[in-house]
């Protein structure tokens, strides 16, 4: 309760003379993103422009992604209008990936926003109203956290058929559990700040003081888990559609293609290099991005 | 020759000058004291000769003969192992978590040489700085120890190794005021038996007035004027000195002029708040016990504890901004309901300022949004011209102009920020304020303007004030009556005049002995 100001650690930054006039403060909120050179933010870059292309792509192919090109199976890269080749049945690769890619990423940012809409709801809920409201919500998180999740897909799908409808339910039922306790353990800190007592003194009613006060304080760090849960859901739905649990045929996706490349790899190794390696940078770049914005949040 | 000396110091971050033009000189044995503001430079001057700031070092700096700037890395290592020893402001922070207190000590006393001290020895070094139990602490972890325990065991790691020269940067800020007399007498004792050099870096004149017998006051990372602490204490020179001297609040000073006190405006009937214990373990923590109290119109009283005595629950409580478990909260003869249940006029009447300023206003909003908040609220029936007008009056009652209305919490300073968090607290015409710690976080010159902003308040709003503070000299500038709480009892109540005068509870004498 004592007066704690910022200060030198033995091993942290000295005081600022011209900086320190200003009270600053570490939790949370508001670290702006600003500032910063583009070139450190590369991996964002590189995610902004492979989306641009798979939206972009299918337009000016003279190929789609179901089409069959019976002249070219199995054509290698750069053969007419084929870039990348053609797959065993005569598709164009290049509009397989892109299609693919498309799919992929919207499962991956649909059952995001789900899982962040639920997640804040539940976990602000159970933050906010605590005590034993909080404890038994929490455990119904805990609980769904220990069920076997591959399981409980298989099982869907085997009695409700494939669709990509279920696809997303599997998928949400547990990304926004993550979600829950970090959105309960931030609101749970933010409660007792004196900025939320002062707004409680002056009136504010509690819903009020929810969507104004704590909301926009925790939107930093529930960005930050939104970007790091874009890739688990692109991992879950690539190795779903793996399976041959995903999306159905012809219609296709990251882990579809990875799927038919890796059946024929001694083939056309291409076929197996092209999606994966797409896959890899798409995970690696939104983790990057995603952990750093966790770090800059947290 | 001085053991520590330096010489026309200047110090640059990129180039950046931040500090120029210091000398300081520490003699074996004595101490010498800066002190300064927050961003004085005070701190940067003492940790960058030994190469722990971003900073660079100009000028010359010797140490036992030895000149730190250019000197290669096996000097700079010796003059920062051997012949330093550091205590730092965050004691909680300082000892490494995972490591037991003797493995600390170990490690500490190892910049000295590679041989091992045996068990014995570090009981012996544990019991030197006064902790008891010491042979038991050896195994624990630094979590299991209280504050001024942990900065105890600062203490001892900083000397484990026999330095020259000791570097106390804040060492008591951090700690309960009534532990802080403790500390200090410590490192007094300390510096008289082992012929160390003390350099004290601290904010606040009063803690270091008869712990030092030279003094530098620092201002803007330049020395503002420095000699024997007892001739600038009497006699200052210099204005911004003069300055500080008449912000300190001090017991000796003559006795404020308050305003009359009318009737009775409210009292509390054996307030108690007690809170499930966290964790697993059942049980209960009483953190007020029966405080009954009683407040009169336009008065003034001062809740005063030590950290942890309940001193913020029992005001938190009253303010309907934190739990109350059983008693009664009269309001010239209405019950106040607990938190919750308090309806919008009820709010209206009592209003909170808190002790972080920064923290106390929401990051997101913009000054006119926060201090436009309770009125939204509480006056209804303002139309939207009339609240504009009202915030920018509420601003300039606190001192502040128009031009802070679009400005972000983020970018004012710590007193700035706290004039906000007071113009919110006036600005629906509340009758009572409930300050809890409201100077502390400032500095010495910043919190006496907020004081005697406070004090203007009073007089000019018939304020009724609680005051919760652990420094009775700065609560003895605003308050009529004092309340003394130690562990969630009231253990002295009275005049303020007269508690200072004749204290009785173990705990006064404490605080009063530290302010």
């Amino acid at each position: 309760m004592s007066g704690q100001k910022p200060h030198p650690s033995p091993s942290g930054e000295g005081p600022g003379v011209g900086q320190s006039k200003t009270v600053s403060h570490s939790p949370t909120p508001t670290p702006p993103l600003k500032g910063r050179g583009y070139s450190k933010h590369w991996p964002l870059w590189v995610v902004l422009v492979l989306i641009a292309l798979a939206l972009v792509l299918p337009a000016l192919l003279p190929w789609t992604y179901d089409q069959i090109d019976w002249d070219a199976v199995r054509a290698p890269a750069f053969s007419g209008s084929h870039i990348f080749g053609t797959d065993e049945i005569g598709r164009d690769r290049l509009a397989r990936l892109a299609a693919g890619t498309r799919v992929t990423l919207m499962v991956a940012i649909a059952a995001a926003l789900v899982s962040l809409v639920v997640g804040i709801a539940w976990g602000a809920t159970a933050g906010w109203v605590g005590g034993k409201v909080d404890e038994a919500m929490m455990r119904f998180v805990d609980a769904l956290y220990a069920l076997p999740f591959m399981f409980i897909v298989i099982l869907l799908m085997v009695i409700f058929g494939r669709s990509i409808l279920l696809v997303f339910v599997g998928i949400g039922l547990v990304e926004w559990l993550t979600m829950a306790r970090v959105v309960r353990g931030q609101v749970m800190a933010l409660k007792e700040r004196p900025f939320i007592l002062a707004a409680e003194a002056a009136g504010t009613p509690p819903l009020t003081i929810i969507l104004k006060h704590v909301l926009p304080n925790i939107a930093g760090v529930a960005l930050a888990y939104l970007m790091l849960t874009v890739p688990q859901v692109v991992m879950v739905e690539s190795f779903l559609s793996f399976l041959g649990l995903g999306v159905q045929e012809p219609l296709t996706s990251l882990g579809i293609l990875v799927k038919e490349g890796a059946d024929d790899m001694d083939m056309t190794p291409l076929g197996l290099l092209l999606p994966g390696g797409l896959l890899v940078l798409l995970l690696v770049c939104l983790t990057i991005e995603g952990e750093r914005l966790r770090d800059i949040y947290s | 020759m001085s053991l520590y000396e330096i010489r026309d110091m200047a110090i640059q971050i990129d180039g950046k000058r931040l500090v120029e033009g210091v000398n300081i000189s520490v003699e074996a044995g004595k101490c010498t004291a800066i002190i300064g503001a927050s961003g004085s430079g005070k701190s940067l001057s003492c940790l960058t000769p030994f190469g722990l700031t971003p900073g660079e070092a100009l000028g010359s700096i010797k140490l036992d003969g030895i000149e730190l700037i250019g000197a290669d890395a096996h000097q700079m290592h010796k003059a920062r192992s051997r012949l330093t020893g550091f205590v730092f402001q965050q004691p909680l922070t300082a000892l490494t978590p995972h490591l037991t207190i003797g493995a600390q000590l170990q490690e500490a006393a190892a910049q000295a040489g590679p041989s091992r001290l045996s068990r014995h020895e570090l009981v012996q070094k544990l019991e030197r700085v006064g902790l008891s139990r010491a042979d038991e602490r050896l195994d624990q972890f630094p979590h299991r120890l209280s504050g001024g325990e942990r900065q105890r065991v600062m203490i001892a790691a900083a000397i484990a190794h026999r330095p020259k020269l000791l570097i106390a940067d804040e060492p008591t800020s951090a700690l309960d005021a009534s532990l802080r007399g403790e500390i200090m007498a410590l490192l007094d004792e300390l510096r008289a038996e082992q012929g160390l050099a003390m350099l004290l870096v601290s904010h606040d004149l009063a803690s270091v007035e008869g712990h030092s017998d030279d003094l530098i006051v620092m201002d803007q990372g330049r020395v503002v004027e420095s000699g024997s602490t007892a001739d600038i204490i009497a006699n200052p020179q210099e204005d911004y000195t003069k300055r500080l001297m008449a912000a300190t609040p001090r017991l000796t000073e003559p006795a404020p002029d308050l305003p009359a006190v009318g009737n009775m405006l409210m009292e509390t009937e054996a307030v108690t708040v007690i809170f499930p214990r966290p964790g697993w373990r059942r049980g209960k923590i009483e953190a007020v016990v029966d405080a009954s109290l009683t407040l009169s119109e336009g008065e003034a009283v001062a809740i005063v504890g030590g950290s942890g005595s309940g001193k913020s629950t029992l005001g938190r409580a009253i303010a309907g901004i934190g739990p109350l478990t059983s008693g009664t909260i009269n309001w010239q003869g209405e019950v106040l309901p607990e938190r919750r249940a308090r309806s919008l006029a009820m709010r209206r009447l009592i209003q909170p300022v808190f002790q972080d300023p920064v923290a106390s206003l929401d990051p997101q909003w913009r000054v006119s949004d926060i201090v436009a908040e309770p009125l939204k609220n509480l006056r209804p029936d303002l139309l939207r011209a009339d609240r504009d007008g009202m915030v920018e009056k509420a601003l300039d009652d606190v001192g502040l102009g128009a031009e802070y209305l679009e400005r972000v919490p983020t970018s004012l300073s710590g007193g700035q920020a706290q004039r906000v968090a007071i113009a919110r607290a006036i600005i629906a015409g509340p009758q009572l304020l409930v300050l809890d710690e409201a100077t502390s976080a400032l500095d010495p010159l910043v919190g006496s303007s907020i004081l005697q902003l406070l004090a203007q308040l009073q007089r000019a709003n018939g304020l009724t004030i609680i005051f919760i503070t652990h420094d009775i000299a700065s609560a003895r500038r605003l308050c009529h009556r004092i309340v003394v709480l130690d562990e969630g009892r009231i253990v002295e109540m009275g005049d303020m005049a007269a508690v200072i005068e004749h204290p009785n509870a173990d705990t006064t004498k404490r605080l009063i002995a530290a302010s």
